[in-house]
């Protein structure tokens, strides 16, 4: 096994780990706000790589303008979904029956799209689809650069939104102590219907950086469901930090173990770090307060 | 998990206690002598077949109440134990040459097994973690019995010898049929059984309130363990019997996660606080798919209808269908008074001699030194 492979393998799973990291960030946002665990997040993303597909199919045009439209659209279906369907559950059991209602949506968004588009493989042809760059010896798709330069853009915009805005600050408090934070006279209903909003924001891009260089099926969110667990459980249930290093982690681990086992075994490096976590540490890595909880 | 506690029925259901047994008993009884008399009365053998799938769904999701039921712990991926038990049992008879049913209880032996190390893990953690774990518990099979090519078929699936090669087709269903019906019996009884004891008081402890539970010196971990075990090991003589039945088994089918989804449906749907309620779930349910693949054959649309169901169950009826026909029934009911019928020295009597009469002596009058000699697990 050469260096130059090694090298290419580390570069291929900092961008991997890249796309997983605004996934996961996605999920941690949802659990941080109303201690959901969205299983339907990557059906979510899923239906928006279908939707830049579509996009690109009608119109023409790059898929990446189809981030205008899908963007905002799936803000406001997160508010919705939170408003109207999260806040119905009762909070006892709330963490359970939402996981089984994000569920019940992940199949809804598979069946509809499997009805609409037919289960056939879809895959978007760019004019820059075969295109590579030369990174220090390294071979790179420049699909693979864009997503991950996506996905870099986007976390870095809601790190600085939740850092230095004053919603970024109504949400942290939101997620760090609730009834603190409704008697400083933040209204937290409205801050999680919104932190909802920006975590399936996230997925649209997430689902778009997807589809430029992936082959998209209905079924496919299964994939990714299982690796995006993995990584917020070993992250930490609740930790954007902890979630963001698990992805770069475990995704350069998938992408270098895939050298010696091949694609199919190296998914496994995500279950064998998640029983791992629960057998040593099951509050995850870099889970402080909340995790403890479940 | 705690459950609301205003929805904790009282142990007389549907009926006041005095008239509730006989009722119960003829329903009982009404209600087997219908369902062991279908083969009889099914028109074809494709009816029967359904009967057979839909008795399938009935023992997986029964095994997987007494995990969901009991203890609360929603497990997504008892597709799982069911998929193990099928290829443990098609592998014994095909790689090792045991006879059909001796490789199925080999199976769900081998299956119970392998759920205390998995239990262990995976019941670490509560709520959300142990449903991402049950989660991946499918995802990690899937992926090892599709990649294990050489051992298990991989994607060509492996074909299971029928157990009867001279019967006919559907003599085959009915014999089939006859046979889930007995495993489901079983796995009542069970269910029944754990209900009343006190190793089942501890469960449903679990459920409402772990913590509380645990420190009243309840052996949480023990018995969590000990009821997944056993939900597994019924899952896993399920699947085994859908092994036999079937005879082909594909990777895709047996580790899949809607079929685990399907289980959950069926027992919250029916109710998973009631012997009979994921029974009576997987009636409706199993029903309805067989209907739904008959209208809409290989479009994905039982997909979204599964999914459109489970999302009302889990809004609107998270109790399910019985205590929702409970109240409904209790509604046209003379309301009931909330005074005791007994007085307070009346039930002390009443425990004393319960307690004579299992041979314990009267309950102290502090429970200290009771709990001091349960050793109180610690969890983490």
């Amino acid at each position: 096994m050469s260096g130059t492979l090694i090298f290419q393998s580390i570069v291929l799973g900092i961008l991997l780990g890249g796309l997983y990291a605004l996934l996961a960030a996605g999920l941690t946002l949802y659990f941080g706000v109303m201690r959901v665990v969205m299983i339907a997040h990557s059906a979510f993303l899923i239906l928006a790589a279908y939707l830049a597909w579509y996009f690109n199919q009608q119109t023409g045009l790059d898929p990446l303008l189809s981030l205008f439209v899908t963007v905002p659209l799936f803000f406001l279906v997160g508010v919705v979904m939170q408003r109207l369907l999260i806040t119905r559950l009762r909070p006892a059991t709330l963490t359970m029956m939402s996981v089984l209602l994000t569920f019940a949506i992940a199949l809804i968004i598979e069946g509809m799209l499997g009805y609409v588009f037919t289960g056939t493989q879809r895959r978007i042809n760019l004019s820059y689809s075969g295109a590579s760059l030369d990174l220090f010896g390294a071979r790179v798709a420049v699909v693979k650069l864009i997503a991950f330069g996506l996905a870099a853009v986007s976390l870095a915009a809601l790190y600085l939104l939740l850092k230095k805005s004053r919603f970024g600050q109504a949400l942290r408090a939101t997620i760090q102590h609730k009834e603190a934070a409704q008697l400083t006279g933040i209204d937290t209903d409205r801050i999680a219907g919104f932190g909802f909003g920006l975590g399936l924001a996230s997925a649209a891009i997430g689902g778009t950086a997807l589809s430029l260089d992936s082959t998209i099926y209905p079924s496919l969110h299964w994939h990714w469901i299982g690796p995006l667990m993995a990584i917020i459980v070993v992250g930490g249930l609740g930790s954007v930090p902890g979630a963001a290093i698990a992805a770069m982690v475990l995704g350069l681990g998938q992408s270098l173990l895939q050298l010696p086992l091949g694609t199919t075994w190296a998914q496994t490096v995500f279950y064998v770090a998640l029983f791992g976590t629960l057998a040593f540490r099951p509050q995850g890595f870099f889970g402080g307060r909340l995790a403890q909880r479940f | 998990m705690p459950r609301g506690s205003e929805t904790t029925a009282p142990a007389g259901g549907l009926l006041p206690a005095r008239l509730g047994t006989p009722v119960r008993l003829i329903a009982l009884v009404v209600g087997a002598a219908l369902v062991l008399s279908f083969p009889l009365v099914a028109p074809n053998p494709y009816i029967l077949s359904a009967g057979v799938v839909v008795l399938n769904y009935a023992i997986l999701s029964t095994a997987w109440n007494f995990v969901g039921g009991f203890t609360g712990y929603i497990s997504l991926g008892h597709a799982a134990y069911s998929g193990l038990g099928g290829y443990a049992t098609g592998l014994l008879i095909t790689k090792a040459g045991v006879p059909s049913f001796v490789a199925l209880i080999l199976a769900g032996v081998v299956v119970a097994a392998l759920a205390v190390p998995i239990g262990i893990a995976a019941l670490r953690v509560r709520g959300a973690s142990f449903v991402i774990v049950s989660i991946a518990l499918v995802l990690i099979l899937l992926l090892v019995f599709q990649s294990w090519g050489a051992f298990t078929g991989g994607s060509n699936g492996l074909v299971v010898p029928r157990p009867f090669p001279d019967l006919l087709r559907p003599e085959h269903h009915m014999v089939f049929f006859y046979l889930y019906a007995g495993l489901i019996a079983i796995a009542l009884l069970a269910w029944w059984a754990i209900d009343r004891s006190r190793f089942g008081m501890g469960l449903k402890a679990i459920r409402e309130d772990e913590d509380k539970a645990q420190s009243l010196g309840t052996p949480t971990f023990t018995f969590k363990l000990i009821a997944y075990v056993v939900s597994a090991l019924f899952t896993a003589l399920g699947g085994g019997l859908y092994a036999l039945w079937f005879g082909d088994l594909d990777p895709i089918f047996q580790f899949s996660i809607l079929t685990g989804s399907y289980m959950v449906l069926m027992a919250l749907l029916g109710g998973i606080r009631h012997l009979f309620g994921p029974l009576l779930g997987a009636f409706i349910v199993g029903t309805a798919l067989e209907i739904f693949k008959l209208e809409f054959g290989s479009t994905q649309l039982h997909l979204v209808a599964a999914g459109v169901l489970l999302a009302v169950v889990v809004l609107f009826m998270p109790d399910g269908i019985i205590p929702a026909v409970g109240n409904l029934v209790k509604r046209f009911r003379p309301t009931e008074s909330s005074i005791r019928e007994v007085t307070a020295a009346e039930l002390l009597e009443q425990n004393r001699a319960r307690a004579a009469a299992a041979g314990q002596p009267a309950p102290p009058a502090t429970d200290a030194d009771a709990a001091s000699d349960t050793k109180a697990e610690v969890k983490r």
